[in-house]
């Protein structure tokens, strides 16, 4: 057994430390969010140069062929930084399904999606359906130059600032629509999450689409939805992993240096045993993340939605508690928006629902 | 043994009915309904209606204005409150600064502050945390210097909840530097935050709103007058303001209201096709919170009626706030996940009162992961939840 990354992998992880932290800091975050935007386009332009987007795409479309161990070690370093830009939608999953679906044509978006230069967006879920991927409450119907697409997709990651969409919709079961943003009867409702990541309510009313606009065979819809979804699942997950080691970064540095009563708090036995649970728990949620690393590609989907599933409810069960017991060790501080405490915990709660919160993985994982 | 109402207990919860179906305003009731924040006229109107039923202040003696209810009388009035959508009064000049000046203040105080305690036109600021001073309260450091018939007063309060309509503020302020214990040498005085040299800076907390301030002090002169009591006599004073301010701690009747909220969600909310509330895993959670607040109003009404006999609350109160606080919080947290993906756009706004917007979910789903953030401050406020169970621990355990 191994749990080692490549030499290659960690030199990858040195510079992205290293750019985010000349680059991105709190204050970095901070302005970001107050000019209401998931989004900067030189970051964009500096996080492409290093190769984050092209890791794991495939060499004929200008990639480096990676893995999703490879996307983990980014996850977790995005997360470690705060930083909201859309590389889950686009190099998770939009070059997945573009890659599973599309061949050769495809191969002009994957090189937009290394190159940075174009964003995708994928929407599977939908209002009252709660955390279904294959929701088919948005129909596509045949006409005779194409399809006819209206629905609802509700949380889009990244739809604020994708160029396409890739939807779901119902035509004779689940398939996937490559949409342009600008197509009519295409509506935007733009916002940020509770972290300052972006995503969008996208309502499709009559949009006409050419034939081709339907991506591969509808008979892999399902199944390429599902896996899309898990490894999604598999990037957040590892991003919390990042966003937690800072967390228990900043707790232990306040319980050694926040005095009450004389003496640093950390020295009280009931703090100092609290912080022990919490890398507890990191530790665990670490190793499961790991696996659901490894496994996020496995051509197995019973394996691997095991696996990604136990990732998800166990990671997402330690978001919820390191992100309580932080702030409550923090105390009033911790409740406050300038400390970038309360920001990691928000990042916590996005990653712990967004393709599934822990529950519904509790559930999926009870029923395989 | 009898668990229900007496009578007559029964005919005041009816009564309180009454009042507040008759007196209620509609928009406040839809504010607090709808988990939005009080507007400052709001919380103002609402302090007045009280006031003017002779109900803003049921808790005191009945000779400065209280009602003469019993404590369970009062659990009563607070539940029927929650449960009809009226907001609490706050607790700052009520629950705190009006039993010390009836207590511990002169002739003078009262006559001149209770009356505006009473109607609500004066609005009363807490100033007691500052940023060396949390748990450890009596580290505080804002000193307030003699200087013939004033103080000055210079320092800095903060977590001052809703200070930013504050009239008036009562302080700890360090009068004596050189005391042997720090406790010994606080005093408690009354600051008119209109005095110059007082500063109100905004605390922007995680869910983004502002409901906290920090408040600066520099060479502030507040007359001599204004000390309550005795000179470094602070301390015991906000012990015992401490001990009023946990009455009605556990919060039953808050959580009744957002057990309710949570359930009108859940009737709303879909799982695999069906009403969440109908969802198995969903029904055995909310089970298992409505089981603990039902033993949280047992345990509450059961610590009532012990204390009409005479007995301490003391660590009683530190237990109903350590469980009280988790209760809720609970609710909050159900309530987050119940709203499902769209808990998560960051829609600060829509929790502003009168606010109509177009959102991304429902007002519900909006205001969910901001109620939910927001509320993880009540195991840490009026005495975190660690410093409760010393407290119980020092009192029952005697260490």
């Amino acid at each position: 057994m191994n749990f080692d990354y490549l030499e290659e992998q960690k030199m990858l992880v040195q510079s992205l430390e290293r750019t985010l932290a000349k680059d991105f800091d709190f204050e970095t975050y901070r302005s970001l969010l107050e000019s209401k935007t998931s989004h900067d386009p030189k970051l964009w332009g500096t996080l492409t140069e290093l190769g984050i987007m092209a890791m794991p795409l495939p060499e004929a479309a200008g990639g480096f062929d990676g893995n999703h161990t490879d996307v983990a070690l980014i996850s977790a370093e995005l997360g470690r930084r705060l930083v909201p830009e859309p590389f889950v939608s686009n190099v998770v999953l939009a070059a997945y399904i573009i890659g599973e679906t599309m061949g050769d044509a495809g191969l002009a978006h994957l090189e937009a999606i290394a190159g940075g230069t174009q964003k995708f967006a994928a929407g599977f879920y939908e209002p009252g359906d709660r955390y279904n991927p294959l929701s088919t409450n948005t129909s596509a119907q045949k006409t005779p130059d194409g399809w006819s697409l209206n629905g609802h997709k509700a949380v889009v990651l990244g739809g604020d600032t994708a160029d396409y969409y890739i939807v779901s919709a119902d035509a004779d079961g689940p398939s996937l629509f490559l949409v342009p943003k600008d197509t009519d009867g295409v509506s935007v409702r733009a916002y940020q999450l509770l972290d300052g990541r972006g995503a969008a309510d996208i309502v499709l009313t009559d949009v006409k689409l050419p034939t081709d606009a339907l991506m591969g065979d509808q008979a892999k819809s399902e199944d390429i939805i599902i896996a899309a979804v898990d490894r999604g699942a598999a990037a957040l997950v590892s991003d919390s992993i990042g966003a937690i080691e800072e967390i228990i970064a900043m707790t232990k540095e306040y319980l050694r240096t926040r005095t009450q009563f004389g003496r640093p708090i950390g020295s009280f036995q009931v703090l100092a045993h609290r912080m022990v649970d919490v890398m507890v728990e990191y530790e665990q949620a670490k190793s499961i993340a790991m696996e659901a690393s490894v496994e996020a590609t496995n051509p197995d989907a019973t394996v691997r939605m095991r696996v990604i599933s136990a990732a998800k409810a166990k990671v997402g069960n330690v978001c919820r508690s390191i992100g309580q017991e932080s702030v409550q060790m923090h105390g009033g501080i911790g409740m406050t928006d300038e400390y970038a405490l309360g920001a990691y915990v928000k990042r916590l709660l996005v990653n712990e629902t967004l393709f599934g919160d822990a529950e519904h993985h509790l559930e999926r994982y009870a029923n395989l | 043994m009898d668990l229900n109402l007496t009578e007559a207990q029964s005919a005041f919860r009816d009564e309180v009915r009454a009042f507040l179906e008759a007196n209620l305003p509609e928009d406040i009731r839809e504010t607090q309904r709808s988990g939005a924040h009080l507007s400052e006229d709001q919380y103002r109107r609402w302090h007045k209606i009280l006031g003017d039923k002779g109900w803003s202040t049921p808790l005191w003696p009945r000779e400065h204005g209280g009602t003469g209810w019993s404590p369970v009388e009062y659990a009563i009035f607070d539940e029927e409150c929650h449960l009809m959508g009226a907001p609490r009064v706050l607790p700052f000049s009520v629950s705190m600064l009006g039993p010390v000046l009836i207590n511990f203040g002169n002739d003078e105080q009262r006559e001149r502050f209770l009356p505006g305690i009473r109607s609500g036109e004066d609005w009363w600021s807490q100033g007691f945390s500052e940023p060396g001073a949390g748990s450890d309260l009596a580290n505080l450091k804002t000193s307030a210097v003699r200087d013939g018939d004033h103080y000055i007063v210079n320092g800095q309060k903060t977590w001052t909840t809703l200070g930013q309509y504050g009239d008036w503020i009562f302080c700890l302020v360090r009068t004596d530097p050189s005391a042997a214990k720090p406790q010994t040498g606080i005093s408690f005085i009354l600051i008119d935050m209109k005095s110059e040299g007082v500063e109100v800076r905004p605390i922007i907390t995680i869910d983004g709103s502002h409901e906290v301030n920090e408040v600066w002090f520099t060479d502030v002169r507040v007359p001599a007058e204004n000390l309550v009591g005795q000179e470094n006599m602070g301390w015991t004073y906000a012990k015992f303001l401490l001990q009023n301010e946990r009455i009605g701690i556990a919060a039953v009747g808050q959580s009744k209201a957002q057990l309710a909220n949570l359930k009108r969600l859940a009737a709303t909310e879909k799982k695999n096709g069906k009403p969440l509330s109908e969802d198995p895993t969903f029904k055995l959670k909310l089970a298992e919170v409505e089981i603990e607040l039902r033993a949280l109003d047992l345990t509450n009404k059961r610590m009532l009626v012990e204390t009409e006999r005479g007995m301490d609350p003391g660590p009683v109160s530190s237990m109903l706030k350590i469980r009280g606080s988790e209760v809720a919080q609970r609710l909050y947290e159900l309530k987050m996940d119940a709203a499902g993906l769209y808990a998560l756009p960051f829609q600060p706004e829509a929790a502003e009162e009168g606010w109509n917007g177009e959102l991304a979910g429902s007002t519900a789903q909006a205001r969910s992961a901001p109620h939910y953030l927001n509320t993880r401050k009540i195991s840490i406020y009026g005495g975190s939840n660690e410093i409760q169970r010393s407290i119980v621990s020092k009192m029952m355990l005697g260490f």
